[in-house]
């Protein structure tokens, strides 16, 4: 930090007006006369604050003329800081919820693809009151509980799909679990060969993929 | 939904009917189950479809008597399909999927002439679509004759597996149309298309959702 100068004590008097500023050497009585200046000048200037005066020279400032399109653009480029607070407890929620409309939108759009020797087949019955329809056949052994059919809207229509090889398949739906009906839709029906009149449903799955021999046939 | 069913995995492996029947045959039927399906393992005979009717009666709960008889008859069926497929190739092992293919064709009650004349047009190519498509027209009281001219003029009109299930859809198709038509003009007219007979819609693989009123 710079040192103060002493003021002299002779001009401290003057300036206090305890002594006659004439009996002064010259520099001093010209330091005196600098010193008074610059007091009486002070005492003139008007009382205005800082802030007034920063107002004053906003005021003056004239708006820079920029035209939409490159104002939007310049606010579009400009770096901004966003503070995000988050609560753990919300944001484990929010991500929860995210991942699980992730995977529900994923797995609804998600089927079995039929391979070259794969067809897809549709089962649909007609079970009003049924607490369940299942069906069961050759294709999956006669073994129950691999293919429930299912009825959303409660309004007695069961239906449902399943990739079978291609091929002939003879089945039967199981409604409620014990009661045996052949598809009334099924168009097919093959005697079951145990003497009883009992007729199984026939459904032929064509491969999803149509050969080019196929194809060519019709051209 | 859409599930995926393959083939029964012992039935792909050619695993052994035993460990697939025990514990679904009742045991009073097993013995005798067990010895139908050696019999037609000894004669080269598919033994898959008695496996099945095995397993279906069981699954159905039919008394023994009656589930070893099922058995039993699909094992005949089983060696008249072979005799049939034997006068066709007569220079060689009847294929199994041949024999299985005309033994279901005659549980479908489709006399074994027929079979025998729908299997000579083109003994080396499956001959499970065009059996099938002959029992399907039999089933609609299409003369079995008539039918089987319709299916071998399709064939020879270049009509190969699958499509000539597309025959027998079409005269039914014809037979239902508006007016009435008598089976022979359904016939008549499915022969003046051929070999363009329409193509079934074939499911497509996607999961639709049913709403009330579709």
């Amino acid at each position: 930090m710079m040192a103060m100068s002493p003021i002299d004590p002779g001009l401290q008097e003057a300036l206090d007006g305890v002594r006659d500023p004439g009996t002064l050497p010259m520099d001093l009585r010209e330091a005196y006369a600098r010193l008074m200046g610059a007091a009486n000048l002070l005492q003139t200037l008007p009382a205005v604050s800082v802030a007034a005066r920063v107002m004053a020279d906003i005021h003056d400032l004239k708006p820079e003329r920029i035209r939409p399109g490159p104002r939007l653009m310049r606010w579009l480029a400009r770096p901004r800081a966003v503070t995000l607070r988050l609560r753990p407890a919300w944001t484990l929620a929010l991500a929860a919820g995210l991942a699980a409309i992730l995977l529900i939108s994923t797995q609804s759009t998600r089927s079995p693809i039929p391979g070259p020797h794969q067809g897809v087949a549709q089962f649909v019955g007609r079970f009003p009151g049924a607490r369940s329809v299942e069906v069961v056949g050759s294709f999956n052994d006669w073994s129950r509980g691999s293919l429930h059919l299912r009825d959303e809207n409660h309004d007695g229509i069961w239906h449902g799909a399943a990739v079978l090889p291609a091929g002939p398949h003879e089945y039967m739906f199981v409604v409620d679990g014990e009661r045996w009906v052949p598809d009334p839709l099924a168009g097919r029906y093959v005697d079951d060969g145990f003497g009883a009149g009992g007729e199984n449903s026939l459904l032929i799955v064509r491969p999803a993929q149509a050969s080019l021999d196929d194809d060519a046939t019709l051209r | 939904m859409l599930v995926l069913v393959g083939a029964p995995l012992a039935a792909q492996n050619g695993g052994g009917a035993a460990s697939r029947l025990a514990g679904r045959v009742p045991p009073a039927a097993l013995p005798a189950i067990d010895s139908l399906i050696a019999a037609a393992v000894a004669e080269s005979l598919p033994s898959e479809p008695l496996v099945q009717k095995a397993l279906e009666g069981s699954a159905k709960g039919v008394p023994t008597d009656r589930l070893v008889n099922g058995v039993r008859r699909s094992l005949l069926q089983l060696r008249e399909a072979r005799v049939l497929v034997g006068r066709v190739m007569p220079d060689q092992q009847a294929p199994e999927a041949h024999v299985a293919a005309v033994s279901a064709a005659l549980a479908r009650g489709l006399a074994p002439a027929i079979v025998e004349r729908l299997l000579t047009v083109a003994p080396n190519e499956p001959p499970g679509p065009v059996l099938h498509a002959a029992a399907d027209l039999v089933a609609h009281r299409f003369n079995p004759d008539s039918a089987a001219d319709l299916l071998v003029e399709a064939h020879n009109k270049g009509l190969h597996g699958m499509r000539l299930l597309d025959v027998a859809v079409a005269a039914d198709h014809e037979l239902q149309r508006a007016g009435g038509r008598t089976h022979a003009d359904a016939l008549a007219r499915v022969r003046a298309l051929l070999p363009n007979v329409p193509t079934a819609e074939v499911p497509p693989a996607v999961t639709r959702r049913r709403t009330k009123g579709s």
